[in-house]
């Protein structure tokens, strides 16, 4: 779907798209998000001071008007003068009230209204007697002398109202700058990533337009996008080979076939122009018959082949009894042994039994023991034993032919290969395929061991406990 | 005479097969679609049938199934293009009593409706006899005439089985399969070695061969006159 959606639109890198990337609409909702953090964490700034503030300040007054009380009549009043004065601020508000509310001294207008007497400090309005109108806001406390006359104590709290200005000040200029930076963080993450997909879109492009060696970009191994590129590109490091190796087999597959299909034309051919009895005729259409079989053998092979690669049938699997089944294979194939004058034995010590597929298994068995006995010259010996090794039962065919080299080793797994000393013996190259293919549906380990004398073996591991 | 119902969609393999039936001595009726082919294997009551398994109409393996269901157990020999040794389980399975895959020599196939139509009774003899020839199952001893034959148990196998379908052409798919439980056809030439030993026991140097081999097709066991 993105892909068809790229490829109608190829270059609409537009506005609309860009807002509606992804990335973008994480960026605003990163970017709103911390902006939302920032205001509370200074709005828990600007709480916190302000109550440090009131706190210091109720501490102040208690500290002060404590002091003021112990001090006689006139003492008081020359204290409130004195303590007035040193205000340079204008902050402190002080004052000495009569029982009957009348100001004897200080600068306080009158005694705030609502204001609790012998009581921890309160948040009122105050005015000073320069300023009757004008109420302050202010954190007061009274109390209440001996003699019946009112202490009052108060101090201006408008400053908290300036700390709030500053902190709504801080946040603006923090804030705004943070968030813009979101927001083009967002939109450089959110074009880069277009810019990636786009450049992935051409590349898989070219890719389905049939340039199987093109690759994914990537920086480097640790970003997420990077090792996507990577697994993808693993994925198509292993399809290129598929499909090369399918290629091969194709071109293989034609060649195979061409060659009896051939044969069995030139025959008929000939036999239409030339024949001139029904013996001549029938002789070419036996030629011809052999050579329509021998394609179809092939084509029986390879699908049987696909057949096994196929298959997950391991819902058909059972106890195979291998000593047994390997002397039945041992038993079909003595006579076609004892033709050659090659000695066919099995040995078994053991009952060893596996989990599988009898009649794959058989299969398997059998083209290898055909095998040995085909590359085998006469007077030889083939081999068939049973044996544990480690955690693993082994199925081991040796024989006494030539053997296989290194190289030819890996050759031989290969579809149709036939070694050129196997070009005269029948057969359409499959077989070890097959066996391939049925040890690797069963989970078992196929090893051709290099050198005169082929040792073939069929590894079968414990089933883990 | 003995009636074979085709089920076959491709006209020309049908042709074929008829003419090569025909010629002998069946009475063939051909049918091209599933459905037509079920009817006519109700009405005309055939001794054998022969069904491709895709068919128009309604696939060959239903029209053995809907026969089967119907306590008809005329013997069936599927017919396929499909090799697979699963789809071959599966039309045995399905009622179906051999199964023949596409493209066949008609000899095989031909051999093989008249196995289904001589299916041998299972009968509790325990002593086969063709002509001079005699195997004891208990004793699992063979003699012909006067003379012991002296079988391995492989070979005896191999023998009983042709006995037990004397005069009938056994094809070398039919011995592997039913002789050696083969499910697949072997690199080499299993059964010509095996049945080469096996004649060289049962046919002496100066007696009449009673293990004949058919060119191109298979072998067969019969009497010596």
């Amino acid at each position: 779907m993105a892909v068809d959606f790229m490829q109608r639109h190829p270059n609409t890198m537009g506005q609309w798209q860009f807002i509606r990337s992804n990335s973008f609409r994480w960026a605003l909702a990163v970017a709103g998000v911390l902006a939302v953090f920032m205001i509370a964490l200074f709005g828990f700034i600007y709480v916190k001071i302000d109550n440090y503030l009131i706190e210091r300040t109720d501490r102040m007054l208690g500290r002060q008007i404590a002091f003021m009380a112990t001090l006689p009549m006139e003492r008081q009043l020359n204290a409130i003068e004195d303590h007035l004065r040193q205000d340079s601020r204008g902050v402190q508000f002080a004052g000495v009230f009569g029982s009957d509310g009348r100001r004897l001294a200080g600068n306080m207008e009158r005694l705030p209204a609502g204001l609790k007497i012998d009581a921890p400090a309160q948040s009122v309005t105050a005015a000073r007697v320069d300023q009757p109108d004008h109420n302050h806001s202010v954190r007061a406390i009274a109390k209440r002398m001996p003699n019946g006359n009112v202490l009052a104590i108060a101090r201006n709290v408008d400053e908290t109202k300036e700390i709030s200005h500053v902190v709504g000040e801080a946040l603006a200029f923090g804030l705004l700058p943070a968030f813009i930076i979101c927001l083009l963080a967002g939109a450089w993450l959110s074009v880069r990533a277009q810019r990636q997909v786009e450049e992935v879109n051409q590349r898989v492009q070219r890719i389905i337009a049939g340039d199987l060696r093109e690759r994914l970009p990537y920086r480097d191994g640790s970003e997420p996008f990077s090792k996507l590129a990577v697994i993808v590109n693993g994925m198509l490091d292993e399809m290129e080979t598929m499909i090369n190796a399918l290629a091969g087999v194709g071109n293989d597959i034609a060649h195979d076939l061409r060659t009896p299909l051939t044969r069995a034309r030139l025959a008929l051919e000939r036999g239409r122009t030339h024949a001139t009895s029904l013996e001549q005729l029938q002789t070419v259409a036996d030629k011809a018959i052999a050579g329509i079989d021998q394609s179809l053998t092939i084509i029986t092979a390879l699908l049987r082949l696909a057949e096994i690669e196929n298959s997950r049938r391991s819902a058909g699997f059972g106890i195979v009894r291998l000593h047994e089944m390997l002397r039945e294979v041992c038993d079909i194939y003595e006579p076609i042994a004892e033709n050659k004058n090659i000695a066919l034995t099995v040995h078994a010590e053991h009952e060893l039994n596996v989990r599988g597929d009898r009649d794959l298994l058989i299969e398997a068995v059998t083209n290898l023991v055909d095998n040995a006995i085909k590359f085998t010259p006469e007077g030889g010996k083939v081999d068939i034993e049973l044996l544990r090794n480690g955690n693993e039962t082994v199925i081991r065919i040796v024989d006494t032919g030539s053997g296989i080299t290194a190289e030819e080793r890996d050759a031989v797994l290969r579809r149709f290969y036939r070694s050129d000393k196997m070009r005269n013996t029948p057969g359409v190259g499959l077989g070890l395929n097959l066996v391939a293919a049925i040890v690797k549906l069963h989970g078992f380990r196929l090893t051709i061991h290099p050198g005169a004398g082929c040792r073939v073996e069929i590894a079968c591991p414990d089933p883990e406990a | 005479m003995t009636k074979v119902l085709l089920i076959e969609d491709d006209g020309e393999t049908a042709e074929e097969i008829t003419a090569e039936l025909a010629e002998r001595g069946f009475e063939v009726e051909w049918s091209a679609n599933g459905r037509e082919g079920l009817d006519k294997a109700r009405n005309l009551r055939p001794d054998a049938m022969i069904v491709d398994r895709l068919l128009p109409g309604m696939d060959g393996l239903s029209v053995i199934e809907t026969l089967r269901k119907e306590q008809v157990r005329t013997p069936v020999l599927v017919l396929s293009a499909l090799g697979a040794v699963d789809d071959r389980v599966r039309g045995l399975r399905m009622g179906g009593d051999d199964y023949l895959t596409k493209p066949f020599a008609v000899v095989e196939l031909i051999a093989r409706i008249e196995a289904l139509l001589r299916r041998p009774v299972e009968s509790r003899e325990t002593l086969l006899r063709v002509g001079q020839l005699e195997l004891d199952l208990i004793e699992r001893s063979a003699r012909r005439g006067d003379r012991v034959i002296d079988l391995l148990p492989r070979e005896f196998r191999l023998l009983e089985y042709m006995m037990r379908r004397s005069d009938q052409l056994l094809t070398r798919a039919m011995l592997l399969e039913e002789v050696w439980n083969y499910k697949f056809v072997p690199a080499t030439n299993l059964v010509d070695v095996h049945m080469g030993r096996l004649r060289h026991k049962v046919d002496g140097p100066d007696e009449t061969p009673m293990i004949q081999n058919v060119r191109g097709a298979g072998f067969i066991l019969r009497a010596a006159s």
